[in-house]
């Protein structure tokens, strides 16, 4: 077990390596010039170009690359073109709202999904099925920033239950933190929903078709029990599955939630950077979340042998 | 009073192509420490009569009629919640394929032990105990370590006796056996029947046995109950039934049967069979329900149901031309 967690671990150093290639090279095959916009509208060709070099822009592919790879490795994820801050500290400064974006989501999704999926199984062909059926056809096609200004517009706006937008710190209180983060958590957490409640009811209904469940049936266990203790933890890896592929899905919502609620996280950062070719803090964001999505899928995995004896690494 | 009395059992399934008549109008009785067998070919009714018992028919598309008396409750009229407090506790059941009839991400001890909590009440450390006493009852070597572990750590074998323990373990009052040594290797499936016989005589349960499979029905059960197509064709004790079966269609299930010796002394060296297959449940049979696949079958047959007959003391059968005590006596 622990031989595996390190050789996992080991694993995602290649894989870091191609996004980091995969990342650097979109961007320098991406239109669009920093030194450019640095120097403005009045500047001279002669500026942009000395603007260029100074920020080392007029060096080839390869040497680009081996520098900013050269100071990853050192731990050193290179200084914003634009606040001449480091690209770590931009990043640290904007990280608690987007974590705690995904983790409420995360949470309220599969809290909401599994048990929407599990009851749609066993009330499969009813009204009950139909209705989660169709809401996560709804989850699925409605955009986030559609959901999201729905939401502000009837809970915020016309209730007065929530605020309309922004990020209370964790530090000032529980409260006022989590207020903030309802309504996009629910404007994100529409299609995650989605995806969990039909896998979960789809997975069920193929272990309720088990033998296993037959017979929990002639030993007299109750309905509830067969569902949730019987059934659930059968069609636990599949679910556990689609909700690690789905944390994709929470990274780049998060992009867009975040600029629909003005949450001041690493979404808005990105779309900043992007805005800027701010070159450094996108590498450094991009590789940041792609790091977090693996280290997602590995805890995944792990969680398995959590639900199934028969998975032993 | 018996223990267990089935009447008119009809079960009915729904399907997009008609009525699937799985079983039409049956009639028996289990007495109490009884063993009583109930034999056919596939597709004959025998596994749905069992789960019909229970219950565990899924309604709709299932529909069960008649009456199901057990201890002179019907248990058709039971709710739910009574019928829950009878599964597992005074009607338990063993199923065909042990390969797959035990829950793969819980612990044997637990599975044991559910049915103990459920209608014992007993703590998890209680019913962890006895379910270790359960395994010692069915000879599983190591109960102590064995209780720990999962299905798929199990033999077949092994399996099928973890099956025997939850079936047992709440001392059932009748245990429905379906088919409990068809899935296992022919040395195991005698060490099953043994265990059963064995338990049988510890526990006190009557025992309703589902088989195809003849050479169990001799060696374990008092009474035997032969079905073909959703019906009862013929009930006698097993002594009886195997010396002088009355039914045509029990006389080719005696007559397929391999004996010791035969293909080296007999001049016919190759196995009887039924030729034919079970007749489409879907359409109301109106004559014999055997009378596509009947040798003796003439035109009274394919016209009219034949009744099922006392033909000797305790000895019934449905077939117009099985001979009567009497008239064999004569």
């Amino acid at each position: 077990m622990f031989a595996y967690i390190v050789r996992r671990i080991l694993a995602t150093i290649p894989v870091m390596a191609i996004v980091a290639l995969f990342v650097f090279s979109l961007l320098y095959i991406a239109p669009g010039d920093p030194a450019a916009v640095i120097a403005g509208d009045q500047a001279t060709p002669a500026d942009v170009e000395r603007i260029r070099a100074s920020l080392g822009l007029d060096r080839p592919y390869l040497v680009r690359f081996g520098a900013w790879l050269w100071d990853i490795l050192r731990g050193d994820l290179g200084t914003s073109i634009f606040t001449n801050l480091p690209v770590a500290t931009m990043i640290q400064q904007r990280i608690e709202p987007t974590l705690s974006l995904m983790i409420v989501t995360l949470i309220l999704a599969v809290s909401i999904a599994v048990p929407m999926g599990v009851v749609a199984a066993w009330r499969q062909g009813t009204w009950v099925d139909r209705a989660v059926m169709g809401f996560a056809v709804l989850g699925f096609s409605v955009p986030v920033f559609v959901v999201g200004y729905v939401l502000a517009y009837v809970f915020a706006l016309e209730l007065d239950w929530l605020p309309v937008q922004g990020y209370t710190p964790f530090s000032r209180g529980f409260g006022p933190w989590i207020e903030n983060l309802i309504l996009p958590a629910v404007a994100l957490g529409s299609v995650y929903i989605a995806l969990i409640a039909r896998i979960t009811r789809a997975t069920m209904l193929e272990v309720l078709q088990q033998d296993y469940i037959r017979t929990a049936k002639a030993k007299g266990v109750g309905q509830r029990s067969i569902l949730f203790m019987h059934a659930l933890k059968n069609a636990a890896v599949p679910i556990v599955t689609v909700i690690g592929i789905g944390i994709a899905l929470l990274i780049g919502g998060a992009v867009v939630t975040e600029s629909v609620f003005a949450i001041p996280g690493l979404g808005r950062l990105t779309v900043d950077a992007i805005l800027r070719r701010d070159y450094p803090v996108i590498q450094g964001v991009v590789l940041l979340f792609s790091f977090i999505y693996v280290l997602v899928n590995l805890a995944i995995d792990l969680a398995y042998t959590l639900f199934d004896p028969r998975i032993r690494y | 009073m018996a223990l267990l009395e089935v009447e008119n059992l009809q079960t009915h399934f729904r399907t997009p192509d008609g009525i699937n008549r799985a079983v039409d109008g049956v009639n028996f009785h289990v007495n109490a420490g009884e063993t009583v067998a109930i034999v056919g070919e596939s597709g004959c009714g025998k596994s749905v009569t069992a789960m019909s018992i229970l219950r565990l028919i899924p309604e709709p598309p299932g529909k069960i009629a008649g009456a199901i008396r057990f201890n002179g409750k019907n248990l058709l009229d039971a709710s739910d919640k009574e019928m829950r407090a009878i599964r597992g506790n005074e009607i338990s059941m063993i199923f065909q394929e042990p390969m797959t009839s035990l829950n793969p991400v819980l612990t044997v001890g637990r599975q044991i032990g559910e049915t103990l909590r459920l209608h014992q009440g007993l703590s998890a450390q209680a019913a962890e105990d006895r379910a270790v006493e359960m395994l010692k009852l069915v000879g599983i070597p190591e109960p102590q370590r064995r209780v720990k572990e999962y299905p798929h750590q199990l033999s077949g074998g092994m399996r099928q006796r973890v099956m025997i323990a939850i079936a047992l373990a709440c001392n059932p009052k009748l245990l429905i056996a379906d088919e409990p040594t068809t899935a296992l290797d022919v040395t195991i499936q005698a060490q099953i029947l043994e265990l059963m016989r064995d338990l049988k005589h510890r526990v006190g349960a009557a025992i309703v046995l589902i088989t195809h499979d003849l050479g169990v029905v001799a060696e374990v059960a008092e009474r035997v109950i032969v079905m073909y197509a959703g019906r009862k064709v013929e009930e006698a004790a097993v002594g009886p039934l195997f010396r002088n079966p009355r039914h045509p269609y029990t006389q080719g299930l005696l007559g397929s049967m391999p004996k010791l010796g035969s293909s080296l002394t007999g001049e016919e060296t190759r196995l009887a069979e039924i030729p034919g297959l079970v007749p489409s449940l879907k359409k109301k049979i109106p004559g014999c329900v055997f009378a596509s696949r009947c040798p003796k079958v003439t035109d009274l047959c394919t016209q009219y149901a034949p009744a099922l007959e006392e033909k000797a003391p305790g000895h019934v059968a449905a077939c117009h031309y099985a001979l009567r005590e009497e008239v064999v006596a004569a």
